[in-house]
């Protein structure tokens, strides 16, 4: 089944989710089979998406982003959270797909806590949060092999055609680390 | 009640920490003396005392292990101070260890370090006290000593006075009167004065003779100079002073007549320098400068609240922009002119609160050096020992100030270049012989204020860094190229020891690695948003001087922009800006130059270096950075100004990003990033190494 | 309660301590601290006390001379006084007794064995004074 709930959107952050941390979120997602997995879900390039919604700290509006030369390329810049800066990163680019030309609207910044630190994810719409029972849900080894390490499985919502690509926060942003300095 | 609780243990923590670090510095005063001869009694006691309240507050707090070796610690030291245990060096190497474990416990305590060997420093100092010598009889005895005086002595004052009568030393009594409001300058000028020539014993407060206002004190002296010359010396000062009287008479001399009005003393005389070490001035102020300055005025602050604080000030700053760029688009309008003339005066009156109030938190943050320069002093002594070498420490400007958080993080880089300059700096004693030096090798640690920077020099009179071998293992690890070496100067080669990988684990020892290189050192230093260079000359020695920011809270920051980005660097590596012009530039060896005041200046396009969007400005500026020795233009397109940042640090994801030392908030909800001026100068010139194809062929023989 | 206490001790902590163990058990309405025999000099003509709390390891006026200056002043010749110090020098420990301390607290002590002994020596001067009838309250 499916529950579809009315997401604060203000342009001052908004808390939207639990305190709970990404690890524990996914450890849980994927220990816990039986109980339901609540899911903020988000378009990117016309693929519905979806994060544990405990790895989401907040839903930001896109305010100008400043650019970090030589930076690695999925990261957009850096933006100043409350005096915290933060860095963004494209969800598009994290994911090898061509960007826009221009903003959407719609797109959206989501703080994501990737265990080190919290980044910034932009995304090109959020759309509800899913609460997904395991039976609409199909574990990444259930599907097969040639999946992407970040996607944790499938969520197939019950009564509806679509088809919801469900990611693990902390393999999603793992490549960021590959640009630290070896020591 | 827990927030009393809490208050209580803050107080003794850094209580504790003082008197350790008091410790310290008067065991190195004692070494130092222990070696000239002459080791002073007085620093004995103080050292003693230091121990003996540690033991006291660290057993009230329950903290047993601190207090069961600050016991074993005041056991050794009262055998030393009552004479027991002679002070030489196997008995200060104890001591030393003591206080070591002290401090370790200390951070145990604070929950910084976790094992502490206690039991090393136990048994030395258990075999130290088996080796003690049976008390002499008394020599007290051939003195006429009035009862109501002993029984007024400490134990310690009635040994000091016995151990001098043994030594045939003159005893004396002096009376003084000082007016109460300012005894403590008072007897510190007196006590300045006496030291050279007499041992004070104790400081008697006389009855009948101390008022409301004026206390009379009755001083036992120990001396060897001759009397008359004890009464010149201790001056004009109404202070009489006469002979104990030894055997025979049953009464004490009469007390001298005592000045009517109680006139006082006034110490203008500056302060007798005794000994060679800059150390033995802030000795003086040691245990009991603090205790007699500890008027109940005084709070500690943790840190944080300050950092706090100035973050509150930081973002105040922000709305102070904001509100200057309101007043400026209203004075564009006509109508609004009265208004904005009226917003302008508020908003100039905010802003000389608001530097007021920056300067005040920034003066609460303010540690002088000396503390750091004990641990230093320390450590080199240390280090000295496990290296047999013999090196005299020389220190100035203890004094100068410098932000709390700064000091904090020197402690790590400062203590690294020490252990260097012990360990590669200086020579053994058969080497400097041969070489005509003074056997004993000499470290100076100075410090001083240069504008808004603090400079800290750390120099020694050592074997220099060979250039040709620092060149060679540049070459062999890879970090520069043979052919490109060719046109570096020795200066420019001595800066590959920065390099990251040049200092590797074969040159690192215990003593002077823990595995980190110069590089890190370097890092760190930028990190504060310092410089570091390196001077040496081979046969002489080799000079380090790292120039850091007063504070870190706030950085005066010149704004510039590249193309459509907005980029801040600190105005402490800003030399000067200047117009760049076009017809100016010259390629010298694929390197951009230009000509300033008659020196040659590699420039670089920020645009190009950051393949940021070019711009078409028709006029572009160049910022001439300098760190050291070593110079670089940056080319941008326009100077916004100059402008207080806070620096705030770019998340892990962008640690691998060279050239940026942070990001700050401009506060038009601008976030620009804040360049890493250190960085950026070894990425151009150190490592593409084509800068010094220009001038200065000069290469004076070979190292 | 006691009004005014005083407490003479080179050592932030101690005094720090004796003051929580004072004035957050109501015990005393108000601790004053002196950092050094010379502070206790000072701060003494100025005011009364109902009791004098002194360390005896200080350094150059130490407490054994703040005892006999308190004893031989006119205003505070009775004031109950409580000699503090780590345990060891006998001997200081008996002359602190001989000058006029009416007794000795070994360092570390706790708040109660703190208060326990300032009872003590409270007691034990009203107890001379009524002998005396002298020094009113």
């Amino acid at each position: 089944m499916t529950a579809t709930h009315p997401l604060p959107l203000v342009g001052a952050p908004a808390e939207v989710a639990l305190a709970t941390s990404p690890r524990t979120a996914v450890a849980r997602a994927v220990r816990e089979d039986g109980a339901t997995q609540e899911l903020l879900a988000f378009e990117v390039d016309d693929a519905k998406m979806a994060l544990p919604l405990g790895a989401v700290k907040e839903i930001l509006k896109v305010a100008p982003i400043t650019a970090v030369p030589r930076a690695p390329r999925a990261v957009l810049g850096i933006l100043s959270v409350r005096g915290h800066i933060t860095t963004i990163v494209s969800l598009r680019a994290t994911l090898g797909l061509a960007p826009l030309d221009a903003l959407p609207r719609s797109a959206r910044i989501l703080l994501v806590d990737r265990g080190v630190e919290v980044v910034g994810v932009l995304v090109d719409a959020v759309t509800e949060v899913l609460r997904l029972t395991p039976a609409e849900i199909e574990a990444a080894d259930v599907v097969g092999a040639g999946l992407a390490e970040h996607v944790r499985g499938i969520g197939r919502p019950a009564g509806t055609s679509d088809v919801v690509v469900l990611l693990d926060p902390i393999a999603l942003l793992r490549p960021l680390d590959a640009t630290r300095r070896g020591g | 009640m827990s927030d009393e609780a809490d208050r209580v243990r803050d107080e003794f923590l850094s209580e504790s920490q003082e008197i350790v670090e008091a410790l310290s510095r008067d065991l190195l005063l004692l070494d130092h003396g222990q070696k000239h001869g002459h080791a002073d009694p007085d620093l004995v006691n103080s050292v003693f005392r230091g121990v003996h309240t540690l033991k006291g507050i660290a057993g009230m707090f329950n903290y047993r292990e601190l207090s069961e070796v600050a016991n074993v610690l005041e056991d050794l030291l009262d055998h030393v101070r009552l004479g027991r245990v002679t002070l030489e060096q196997r008995s200060l190497d104890v001591l030393f260890e003591g206080v070591e474990v002290l401090q370790r416990l200390l951070g145990a305590v604070r929950g910084e370090s976790h094992q502490v060997d206690v039991a090393s420093f136990r048994h030395a100092a258990h075999d130290l006290l088996g080796t003690g010598s049976p008390p002499t009889p008394d020599a007290l005895e051939a003195y006429d000593l009035d009862p109501s005086l002993l029984g007024v002595l400490t134990e310690y004052e009635e040994h000091r006075l016995r151990t001098n009568a043994e030594q045939r030393v003159p005893l004396y009594r002096a009376r003084v009167r000082f007016a109460l409001s300012s005894i403590d300058t008072d007897l510190d000028g007196l006590k300045a004065r006496l030291k050279p020539v007499a041992e004070i014993i104790t400081y008697l407060p006389s009855v009948e003779g101390s008022g409301d206002d004026a206390i009379e004190l009755e001083i036992l002296l120990a001396s060897s100079t001759p009397l008359a010359e004890l009464r010149l010396l201790v001056g004009d000062a109404p202070i009489d002073v006469v002979p104990l009287r030894k055997g025979g008479s049953q009464t004490m001399p009469p007390p001298p007549s005592r000045p009517e009005a109680g006139p006082i003393v006034r110490e203008e005389a500056p302060r007798p320098i005794t000994a060679p070490l800059d150390l033995e001035k802030r000795g003086g102020e040691g245990v009991e400068g603090i205790a007699l300055r500890a008027v109940a005025k005084t709070v500690r602050v943790d840190i944080t609240k300050l950092d706090h604080l100035m973050n509150v000030i930081g973002e105040l700053g922000i709305v102070r922009s904001a509100v200057g760029r309101i007043v400026d688009r209203l004075g564009a309008r006509a109508e609004l002119r009265q208004l904005a003339s009226e917003l302008q005066r508020i908003h100039r009156s905010f802003e000389r609160h608001l530097e007021a109030l920056q300067d005040g938190v920034l003066d609460v943050r303010m540690v002088p050096l000396g503390q750091t320069f004990d641990r230093l002093a320390r450590a080199m002594r240390q280090a000295a020992r496990e290296d047999t070498k013999e090196v005299r420490l020389s220190v100035t400007g203890g004094e100068t100030e410098v932000d709390k958080l700064i000091v904090e993080e020197l402690i790590d880089p400062l203590l690294h270049l020490i252990r260097n300059a012990v360990g590669h700096g200086i020579e053994r004693r058969e080497e400097r012989v041969a070489s005509g030096k003074d056997p004993v090798g000499i470290i100076a640690l100075n410090a001083y204020q240069k504008g808004s920077n603090v400079v800290i020099e750390i120099e020694d009179d050592g074997a220099g860094i060979d250039a040709e071998r620092v060149l060679a293992r540049a070459i062999s690890r890879g970090l520069v190229d043979a052919s490109s070496a060719n046109e570096l100067d020795e200066h420019a080669i001595r800066q590959f020891v920065f390099l990251p990988g040049f200092s590797t684990t074969d040159v690192v020892t215990e003593l002077s690695g823990r595995g980190v290189g110069l590089d890190v050192v370097r890092t760190n230093i930028a990190r504060l948003g310092g410089v570091i260079d390196l001077q040496s000359a081979p046969g002489i020695g080799t000079k380090f001087t790292l120039t850091l920011p007063i504070t870190l809270a706030i950085l005066s920051a010149l704004v510039m922009r590249v193309g459509e980005q907005t980029f801040a660097i600190p105005l402490t590596v800003v030399q000067e800006a200047l117009f760049l012009d076009p017809d100016g530039v010259s390629l010298i060896d694929g390197r951009e130059m230009i000509s300033l005041r008659g020196t040659s200046l590699p420039v670089v396009r920020l645009q190009e270096l950051f393949r940021t969007a070019p711009s078409s400005t028709a006029r572009q500026y160049v910022v001439v950075t300098s760190l050291g020795q070593r110079r670089l233009g940056l080319v941008v397109d326009a100077l916004e100004g100059q402008q207080d940042i806070v620096t705030k640090p770019l998340g892990p994801s962008l640690a691998g990003v060279r050239g940026f030392a942070g990001a700050t908030d401009l506060g038009d909800q601008r976030v620009v990033l804040v360049l890493d001026a250190p960085a950026l100068l070894d990425e151009v010139l150190s490592s593409e190494a084509r800068f010094l194809a220009a001038p200065e062929p000069a290469r004076g023989g070979y190292a | 309660m006691l009004d005014r206490v005083l407490v003479v001790d080179d050592s932030n902590a101690i005094r720090a301590f004796v003051r929580a163990s004072l004035e957050a058990t109501g015990h005393a309405r108000v601790v004053i601290e002196a950092a050094s025999g010379f502070e206790a000099l000072r701060v003494l003509p100025r005011d009364r006390f109902d009791v004098v709390i002194v360390d005896i390891n200080m350094p150059d006026i130490h407490g054994l001379e703040v005892i006999k200056l308190v004893r031989a002043s006119k205003a505070h010749a009775a004031v109950p006084m409580l000699a503090i110090s780590s345990e060891g020098a006998s001997k200081d420990r008996e002359r602190a007794l001989a000058l006029g301390a009416d007794a000795w607290l070994d360092k570390p002590f706790t708040p109660e064995s703190l208060l326990r002994s300032i009872d003590g020596v409270v007691e034990k001067r009203a107890g001379s004074i009524r002998g005396v009838g002298g020094e009113p309250a």
